[in-house]
């Protein structure tokens, strides 16, 4: 369901003037016609670009997502730290070639995003749902060669994944 | 509330310094940015979220919220692209390649 010119427009602009209101922080007539002007313009700029990663993208349940992907960069964080402050320095980088059983782009884009918004590893190239991924060592990288990090972002996009 | 906030802007110092020890500590451009994204979760983190409480809940509470957002997704977007550009010119990486 691809949604049309005005509803994406609506939503745009509606978002844009939100960070607006927050960033400037003046509510006098002449920032918020400003504001409402650029929001405007910048919105039609940008309709009509849409690309398949959003299109029904699962959005108020990516949110339910964001907890436990904060837990895991936590958790990587102190062990990154742990490695860091060795004395012997005990890493073994590795590149590890994934490859994705995700179908929604979005899926495999918030997949890659994730991997490399975790420290320890970072996505180097995507190709279609082909991950290349530089990881610090095993430990790092064991909640996506484990799958794990995928079946919870499966879950997130449910029907799209299966198969 | 203080407290709280300077708790929080301590420990993330704490990360950011560790984070300039590991950039020059690890051996090459792959392995420095993992310190490097350490920056940006943990450390920024915590020290936005600490001024975030030292200001109490406001228009500025706010602002630093939204920065924070953009930071989480700009963050792995700027590590992304730079070692996507180094991987591609054909610097290569200190690991064993792995299927």
């Amino acid at each position: 369901m691809k949604s049309s010119f005005p509803k994406q427009f609506m939503a745009k602009g509606l978002a844009l003037f939100g960070v607006w209101l927050v960033l400037s922080g003046r509510y006098d007539l002449f920032h918020l016609i400003i504001g409402f002007i650029v929001a405007c313009g910048v919105a039609w700029l940008n309709t009509g670009y849409s690309h398949a990663a959003f299109q029904q993208f699962p959005w108020v349940r990516s949110v339910l997502y964001v907890p436990w992907l904060f837990l895991r960069i936590v958790q990587s964080s102190l062990h990154l730290t742990k490695l860091i402050l060795t004395r012997s320095l005990p890493i073994h980088p590795k590149l590890i070639s994934y490859r994705s059983h995700l179908q929604h782009q979005g899926a495999i884009v918030l997949l890659a995003n994730s991997v490399t918004l975790t420290p320890g590893t970072i996505t180097v190239e995507l190709n279609g749902n082909h991950l290349l991924v530089h990881a610090i060592d095993e430990v790092a990288a064991e909640d996506l060669t484990s799958g794990r990090m995928e079946r919870k972002i499966a879950g997130v996009f449910q029907q799209e994944a299966k198969r | 509330m203080v407290i709280l906030a300077i708790a929080f802007i301590l420990v993330g110092l704490f990360f950011l310094v560790v984070a300039a020890i590991g950039t020059l500590r690890l051996p090459d451009v792959f392995t420095r940015s993992h310190a490097v994204s350490l920056t940006d979760s943990l450390g920024a983190f915590c020290v936005l979220f600490g001024l975030s409480l030292y200001q109490g809940f406001g228009i500025n509470m706010l602002k630093i919220l939204v920065v924070l957002g953009l930071l989480f997704l700009l963050n792995p977007v700027i590590a992304h692209a730079t070692l996507r550009a180094a991987y591609r010119v054909g610097v290569k990486p200190k690991a064993e390649e792995d299927a």
